[in-house]
């Protein structure tokens, strides 16, 4: 589960991150839609501990991150638009490594597995990551999840670049991984793929949480409509 | 994490063929600077050697003529050059005192380029002023000599930054550091492994290369294994040192260019400015008196000796009985007057030759309160004291040679004083130099090292604090 209470993050004078108050729930998919500096990166690196909140807390399966960002990571994995991994070593030899520095001891036939399960074909288990596709990158990344048990999953624009069929092939893992109970929250500027996998769709603008309603009490066209509406900018006053 | 950080970093330096590289490079350095050094050491004995022959070619010659004349057959020589003389003994014949190559003087040149690998003392020689310079090649004093020292002080450092000084900052580059960060593991603990493996494999091919050349050119490391092990310990331990800087760099730095100046910055400060400055400190601090000064003194007091050589004498065998208690001739020529006068200029001169090997040691002295500054001074100091090489193993010889020089003079002083021929019996009984080295010990080099290393690995884990993601 995720939860974060009043969290907030300035850069100086700036206000990166106001307050943000969400919580996601076991099994919910939740997509952060905004434009470019809404503050959805700046959310997913607090939650991770790469930053430090200048107030607020934020929490993963009840740890408070900024207390104990280490012992949060053993419940999470994380995506990154562009997942780079060991270029010289092989799928299988990523995730080894991957599953055993974060404390699992896998064997082969184990590994192979979650490859499986994450949709890679056989074939390229034993190929050099170098040679991958982008989206073939972010499916070891699905298996590094797969394979640590994560019960969070944190994704950074994970679609961005990909072709169609390889997008919806992430958004069946990412329901997949629901099934199984992983909390999930994914910044994304797909407003189709969001409407598409969402349990729950919040849009940011400014560093603040402006909207939030469940994916299946809205249509497609009214979350273009509402999204365009808010990123539109006020008419300045004469 | 550490089994799997093992595991996949040794893959992934064999599949970017930093290992062959590395092993390759390190075989070809630490070859040829073991051959040069070979090379050198081998010269130093061959001179020895020949110095050796010629003597016994001499003596042999020098017995062959005390035959004739003690058979009373006439020997065509000049009279000053006829054995029976004890000073043609002492001048002509004068012994080889020689400076033995250690086991492994190849290891390092150290002050042995500016010095002789013997000397022959004569009777009436200068001695007490001797300064065993010889000439160097400028463009060796310009580049060094390419020695294993060389290897280990100047390139293994560089070696070091280039295959470690981007461990942390390419993962950031490349983008997995945000991966690895996810994962609940310490960063700096990642680093810290990370390079220890890096310095596990640089140390085993690093091994590997020193037996490997040893074993090609024929040196013998188990008869000197102490030594050997001594030597392998510095090595590491200089290498430990250059790797917890790399560390410190790697977490404070961040990015793989600044990380690179940031190293060639420390590599220009620890090797090459701080020696040259101590070095620069040392000599105005404590300066050499002028030799020219002290050549001058010399000659005036040699020129005065010559004036009152009766009086000198008179005084000198007031002074040394001994040296004529069994002369019934009183017969007194130019070498009785000579030696004498000698024995005067020398005590008299005694404080202004005492001053540069005190100057001498007050340079050393400085050095040493200071070597914590530089490592590689306090490497240097080892490798040439382990080489035999070092500035105290050359004063430890200089006072030897003075020594047995007083030995060779005081052996043939009573058979001049007394007016006494030398004869064939006396050949056997002439004094044999033995050179003494010193034991060499490199506890506190290692110790100071060790201590750096601590202190740098304390500052990594102590003090750095930074989020390499954001």
């Amino acid at each position: 589960m995720i939860i974060t209470d009043n969290l907030t993050k300035k850069y100086g004078g700036h206000l990166a991150l106001d307050r943000l108050n969400l919580q996601v729930k076991e099994g919910e998919i939740y997509c952060l839609l905004g434009a470019n500096g809404a503050g959805k990166t700046t959310t997913i690196n607090l939650l991770l501990g790469f930053l430090e909140p200048s107030s607020g807390s934020a929490f993963i399966n009840q740890v408070n991150v900024k207390e104990n960002a280490q012992a949060t990571k053993k419940f999470l994995a994380y995506i990154p638009e562009n997942l780079m991994l060991y270029p010289s070593l092989t799928a299988l030899e990523n995730l080894d490594y991957f599953s055993g520095i974060a404390g699992k001891k896998l064997g082969q036939d184990e590994l192979r597995n979650y490859l499986s399960e994450a949709g890679l074909q056989e074939e390229a288990f034993g190929r050099r990551i170098s040679t991958y596709s982008k989206g073939m990158r972010q499916k070891v990344g699905i298996a590094i999840a797969l394979a640590k048990h994560a019960k969070v999953l944190l994704l950074d624009e994970p679609t961005s670049g990909l072709d169609p069929q390889a997008s919806h092939e992430f958004g069946r893992l990412l329901r997949q991984l629901s099934n199984l109970g992983v909390a999930t929250l994914m910044a994304t500027h797909d407003l189709f793929r969001a409407k598409e996998v969402a349990t729950k769709i919040g849009i940011m603008k400014n560093g603040q949480l402006k909207r939030e309603f469940y994916a299946n009490e809205i249509s497609l066209a009214e979350l273009e409509e509402t999204y365009l509406g808010l990123m539109q900018p006020k008419a300045a006053a004469l | 994490m550490f089994s799997y950080n093992l595991k996949y970093e040794l893959k992934l330096l064999w599949r970017s063929r930093w290992i062959q590289l590395l092993g390759v490079l390190l075989l070809v350095l630490i070859g040829f600077a073991v051959y040069n050094g070979q090379v050198k050491t081998d010269q130093w004995e061959n001179s020895i050697q020949t110095a050796q022959q010629t003597l016994k070619a001499s003596d042999a010659a020098m017995v062959k003529v005390l035959d004739s004349v003690e058979q009373g057959l006439e020997v065509s020589l000049a009279p000053w050059l006829v054995p029976t003389s004890p000073m043609a003994v002492g001048n002509v014949h004068p012994r080889v005192v020689a400076k033995d190559a250690q086991p492994l003087s190849y290891i390092a040149t150290g002050q042995s380029d500016l010095f002789t690998p013997y000397v022959s003392p004569k009777a009436t020689g200068d001695d007490f002023a001797i300064e065993f310079t010889e000439m160097t090649s400028p463009v060796q004093l310009l580049f060094g000599n390419f020695d294993l020292a060389f290897v280990i002080i100047y390139l293994l450092p560089l070696l070091i930054i280039a295959f470690s000084y981007h461990v942390l900052s390419a993962e950031k580059e490349r983008g997995s550091l945000r991966i690895l960060m996810a994962q609940p593991i310490s960063i700096r603990q990642w680093v810290f492994q990370k390079l220890t493996l890096r310095f596990l494999v640089l140390s085993v091919l690093v091994i590997v290369a020193f037996v490997a050349v040893a074993l090609g050119f024929g040196l013998d490391v188990w008869a000197n294994a102490p030594s050997f092990f001594i030597l392998i310990a510095l090595v590491l331990t200089y290498m430990l040192f250059w790797f917890a800087l790399v560390f410190l760099v790697n977490l404070w730095v961040g990015q793989s260019a600044r990380n690179a100046i940031s190293l060639l910055g420390l590599w220009i400060f620890f090797v090459l400015l701080v020696p040259s400055i101590l070095n620069q400190i040392g000599s105005v601090l404590y300066p050499m008196p002028s030799r020219t000064q002290m050549i001058g003194q010399m000659r005036s007091l040699k020129a005065e000796a010559t004036e009152k050589q009766d009086e000198i004498l008179d005084n000198f065998l007031r002074d040394h009985p001994e040296y004529a208690v069994n002369d019934s001739t009183q017969k007194r020529n130019f070498y009785h007057r000579y030696v004498a006068s000698q024995q005067l200029i020398r005590s008299e001169l005694e404080p202004v030759v005492n001053r540069y090997t005190e100057q001498l040691q007050k340079q050393q002295d400085l050095l040493g309160n200071f070597k914590w500054l530089s490592p590689a001074i306090v490497v240097q100091q080892a490798l040439n004291r382990l080489a035999g090489n070092s500035t105290a193993d050359f004063l430890n010889y200089k006072f030897q040679v003075m020594g047995f020089s007083e030995t060779w003079r005081n052996h043939l002083m009573p058979l001049l004083y007394n007016n006494q021929d030398f004869s064939q019996e006396d050949v056997p009984k002439l004094p044999v130099f033995q050179y003494q080295p010193l034991s060499s010990s490199a506890t506190s080099a290692l110790l100071v090292l060790l201590g750096l290393v601590v202190l740098l690995f304390g500052l990594g884990f102590g003090f750095t604090k930074r989020i390499w993601a954001s």
